[in-house]
């Protein structure tokens, strides 16, 4: 996506990390499809309760409400490390080797600058609806059957820290990259350009540990 | 600086980080969370010891945006219609629709891209979001058309422009989160939707045709099938009238007797009936956690856009720049229809940089209001109104409008989510390849609109039967 | 000093208090204070609470209703049958119950003082088909009702469904719930009476309680002038909105339901107290139970509703 983002892979401690880091993601991600199931599920559920026991499924816009953001923010680290959030890249395609990874690194930095802060911002939202001294823990709840909401809004923090570890390996690899100008910079997301051009030198080089990966 | 003064360069800041290469979600989140932060401390009168304080507000109102707008039943459709799209995938129907219009219609001038955009139409009966649309759509259309010769490029236009149609045509995500955002009747606006989505099937399919007509070597007609053959093709396509009937019973009983439930579960049920096909035609767990996994990483995609601009959404709210706007086009003397389509044009200028949905969240409170009191109000009678329809009926159109100007930015460069689906689908392409190949569809979009904007009852004789 | 103030929705019978608060506290200061309403621009209206505690706005109305939990003090108000039935009852016991001590400690928790409430007449019911004559005829009755309400309407054999308030209207069109209940400014907003045939008019089975508040630490900040002129307007934006809601929204509802032609069912004074016993007795004790289980004199409060209601019929 976004336009076939591919990231390279070798056998650098910081290639390594991204792997182990890509599985978690990828799992938190096949999480979040689970959930999208279970909303079909539900609804499936809730109409045939309804509709041949007459026995509708009590809170069924709350259970929605809290599955939301399973579907929301788990996958959004996993779309980071493959490229797959939107962005106008006609400027950047422009630039090439250190001025590229400058310019990324930039923005990467500005992007973990705002996660951390919204890191913050929404613990603060979750720990406002947690209180270990109400029953349930609860200081928030749902409309109709009083769900308590604490898990459902814990789920961004932690989704957003994961993004953040993901943005520490970026701020990392692009830092590298412009430090040694390489032609094939691991473990970033490369436009697909970029990403051929950077393929075909690395068999130029035929370095034997640089090969484009598909995600 | 008053408050409007920092909205205007909060939204410069913006710009400059979309042109830099941030992801869009990212920059509209960190532009918000900046502004907010900015208002904040301008009230304190930049004290340096308030900073702080205004950093904490600012994260803190930002910070509960994410969780507090996406726990919404609305926004729920979004997932479920992007997961039909893959499961439709897996259980044939994608393959079986675009082989009955190939044999039914490939035999005029460009014939296969004729039929991948009625292929297109029929699977958005099934399916409510257009970017799954497109990105199934790749995997089938785009080889048969390579094969026999059509530009890469415009093959993957023609995909792309065709994706679109599934939001017009119901079901559609985006048709009902118009109706929540602006409290209409969901089932009359799906309803309106039905025939401006034919309508632009048949002027992408005009266009088509025209440019085969006039262009050399443009990709040629497909003929010889036979009779036989093309009655073969009927049967595999059938399943898709049973998910159609099913969505419609949930919508309207057309029997007269109750309906089995609401749009939301119109489309899950949908959903359901696709799973079971996929089933029976061989999905097994790897095929279905390919399909979860491609759903959740769209999803989250357009999720992610949803709270990056509703951040900066409600920074505008508290820098008050709605209000201010919506005083200035009411004030304007110029023609409505004229502050209509300047509307319109700011739609498909804006829709260049922002994604579909984002769009609508950002200007529909503003706007909406403002078009209903150029009509005359909510519940102006269409005898005392502006545009000669009453303010329910303005709405229904309005919105159909605004969904295909949405639609128009989802094709649109530099930022088209269609375009940059269909790219990621296929290594062959960039997505300045699908850019180039969707151009000539801007023109049957814009003849479309223009036609929509010119004759209403094309919009509103349906929902008008009802 | 300027204030922004979180509301939701448009201007409406519902917050024409505070529409007239911030006109009356402009007047009393020339122009010093005022109040910056917004509708919808500031916060979600289920996350005012958060917002005032975060100081990120001065001033927000919300109802007790959208979550339990944050506000569990003041839900007692929201309990069934209480036997309100005027606006300025459902003022006075608001306001009593606001001024308990336990309700203010609930409410600093998010760091804000209660200003005033939103009085609302009592719900009643809107449907289609045959019209219920006794309360038998609920039996099997698919309706949008949520919390209190709800469980009033499960005590009678009806089918409470949850949904939300946007697709009440095509959910009712098209047959799948056959009745919904609201107060009847909401009814008329919502659509809900456009292919109605029938409305309760004496069920009262109860209402939601939306008080106004406003941050605790700006309320502290604000100079003596200006406090007085924002609290000793409370009353007058009071009457105003109670004069509004009787005069406007009342009147418009009559003629909005005689054209319709809908039937307006009334129900015999044995079969409300029949129902209220189903109802009233049960859900009260379960809300005692359970908000003493959380550490508040739920007994209190509820017995402080009971006399200030004994008081002013
Ligand atoms: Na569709
Ligand atoms: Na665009």
């Amino acid at each position: 996506m976004a336009g076939g983002a591919r990231v390279l892979s070798d056998d650098s401690r910081l290639s390594r990390v991204d792997r182990a880091l890509y599985a978690l993601e990828r799992q938190l991600a096949l999480l979040s499809g689970l959930a999208i199931f279970s909303l079909m599920l539900l609804a499936v559920l809730s109409v045939g309760g309804r509709n041949i026991i007459s026995q509708p499924l009590p809170g069924y816009v709350d259970w929605i409400e809290q599955a939301m953001p399973l579907i929301a923010f788990m996958g959004i680290s996993f779309a980071q490390r493959d490229g797959g959030h939107i962005r106008m890249d006609m400027f950047i395609s422009m630039l090439e080797g250190r001025a590229l990874y400058a310019v990324e690194l930039i923005t990467t930095v500005a992007l973990l600058v705002l996660m951390l802060l919204l890191v913050w911002g929404s613990w603060a939202h979750f720990a406002r609806s947690f209180d270990f001294a109400a029953p349930l823990w609860s200081r928030d709840s749902t409309m109709d059957i009083a769900l308590p909401i604490w898990p459902a809004k814990l789920l961004a923090p932690v989704a957003f820290f994961v993004l953040c570890l993901r943005l520490v390996l970026q701020v990392w690899a692009y830092g590298r990259a412009v430090v040694t100008g390489t032609a094939t910079p691991v473990a970033v997301p490369l436009i697909v350009d970029a990403a051929a051009q950077a393929a075909m030198e690395a068999e130029h080089l035929s370095d034997a540990g640089s090969r484009g990966q598909r995600p | 600086m008053s408050s409007i003064d920092i909205g205007l360069v909060v939204t410069g800041f913006l710009l400059l980080l979309v042109v830099l290469g941030m992801r869009v979600a990212f920059a509209a989140a960190l532009s918000g969370l900046v502004g907010l932060i900015w208002i904040f401390w301008s009230k304190r009168g930049y004290d340096p010891d308030s900073f702080f304080w205004a950093l904490t507000v600012a994260t803190k109102t930002a910070g509960q945006i994410p969780h507090s707008k996406l726990a919404s039943q609305a926004l729920s459709l979004i997932p479920t219609f992007i997961l039909i799209g893959y499961l439709a995938y897996h259980a044939g129907l994608t393959k079986a629709l675009f082989e009955a219009a190939k044999r039914w219609m490939a035999w005029v001038p460009g014939g296969l891209a004729v039929s991948t955009v009625f292929a297109t139409a029929g699977f958005a009966a099934v399916s409510g979001a257009s970017i799954a649309t497109s990105a199934v759509f790749a995997r089938i259309a785009i080889p048969e058309m390579l094969a026999i010769g059509y530009d890469k490029r415009f093959a993957a236009g023609v995909v792309a422009a065709g994706g679109t149609l599934a939001s017009l045509i119901p079901p559609s995500a985006i048709l009902v989160i118009y109706a929540i955002i602006v409290e209409q009747d969901v089932g009359r606006l799906l309803l309106a939707g039905f025939l401006p989505g034919i309508f632009s099937a048949f002027v992408y399919a005009a266009l088509i045709i025209g440019m085969a007509l006039m262009i050399k070597g443009f990709g040629p007609p497909v003929r010889g099938f036979t009779w036989g053959q093309r009655f073969a093709s009927l049967p595999p396509v059938l399943p898709i009238l049973f998910v159609v009937v099913t969505i419609i019973f949930f919508v309207y009983n057309p029997f007269g007797g109750d309906a089995w439930g609401t749009p939301t579960e119109g489309g899950a049920l949908g959903a359901f009936v696709v799973f079971v096909m996929a089933l029976i035609k061989g999905m097994r767990w790897p095929q279905l956690k390919d399909a979860l996994l491609e759903s959740a990483k769209l999803s989250v995609m357009i999720f992610t856009i949803i709270w990056g601009v509703l951040i900066y959404v409600r920074f505008l709210g508290f820098a008050d720049l709605p209000g201010a706007f919506s005083d200035w086009i009411t004030s304007l003397t110029l023609p409505p229809m004229l502050i209509l389509v300047c509307i319109l044009l700011s739609y498909a200028v804006l829709g260049m940089f922002m994604d579909a949905i984002g769009m609508m969240l950002l200007t529909l409170p503003v706007v909406y209001p403002a078009v209903m009191a150029l009509n005359g109000g909510e519940a102006v009678s269409a005898a005392e109104s502006t545009f000669g329809m009453s303010g329910t009926m303005c709405a229904v159109w309005f919105g159909i409008l605004v969904v295909k100007m949405a639609e128009f930015c989802l094709i649109t460069p530099p930022i088209g989510l269609n375009c940059f689906v269909v790219a990621g689908v296929r290594d062959d392409l960039t997505v300045q390849d699908v850019f180039r190949g969707v151009t000539p569809f801007f023109l049957a979009d814009a003849v479309t609109i223009a036609l929509l904007v010119a004759f209403p009852a094309i919009v509103l004789w349906l929902p008008s039967q009802i | 000093v300027e204030w922004n103030v979180s509301l939701w929705g448009k201007r409406r019978a519902f917050t024409e208090h505070v529409e007239k608060l911030a006109e009356l506290v402009d007047q009393k200061t020339n122009g010093d204070f005022t109040l910056n309403l917004s509708y919808g621009g500031l916060s979600k209206n289920r996350e005012n609470l958060d917002g005032i505690s975060i100081g990120a706005f001065e001033m927000a109305q919300f109802c007790a209703g959208y979550h339990r939990d944050k506000n569990p003090s003041i839900t007692v108000l929201e309990l069934p049958f209480l036997g309100v039935s005027t606006l300025e009852q459902e003022r006075d016991v608001s306001m009593a119950v606001y001024e308990h001590p336990a309700v203010q400690e609930d409410l600093a928790r998010w760091n804000a003082t209660l200003l005033m409430p939103s009085p609302l007449p009592q719900y009643n019911i809107v449907g289609v088909g045959e019209a219920p004559r006794a309360l038998a005829d609920f039996e099997g009755l698919t309706v949008r009702a949520t919390g209190g309400i709800g469980s009033a309407m499960e005590a009678v054999g009806a089918v409470p469904q949850s949904m939300s308030a946007t697709e009440v209207r095509q959910a009712m069109d098209s047959g799948v719930i056959k009745a919904a209940s609201f107060a009847p400014h909401a009814h008329m907003s919502f659509g809900t009476i456009e292919n109605a045939n029938w409305w309760t008019t004496n069920l009262n089975p109860g209402t939601v309680n939306c008080p106004v508040v406003v941050n605790t630490d700006a309320l502290e900040a604000l100079s003596d002038e200006h406090r007085d002129a924002l609290m000793g307007s409370v009353d007058e934006a009071l009457d105003h909105y109670i004069e509004f809601y009787n005069e406007k929204t009342m009147a418009a509802w009559g003629p909005a339901l005689e054209e319709r032609g809908i039937e307006k069912v009334t129900f015999s004074d044995e079969e409300i107290a029949s129902f209220k016993d189903k109802v009233a007795g049960p859900a009260s004790e379960a809300w005692i139970e359970e908000m003493s289980e959380r550490g508040l004199p739920a007994q209190e409060l509820y017995d402080l509703v009971n006399e200030k209601l004994g008081q002013s019929n």
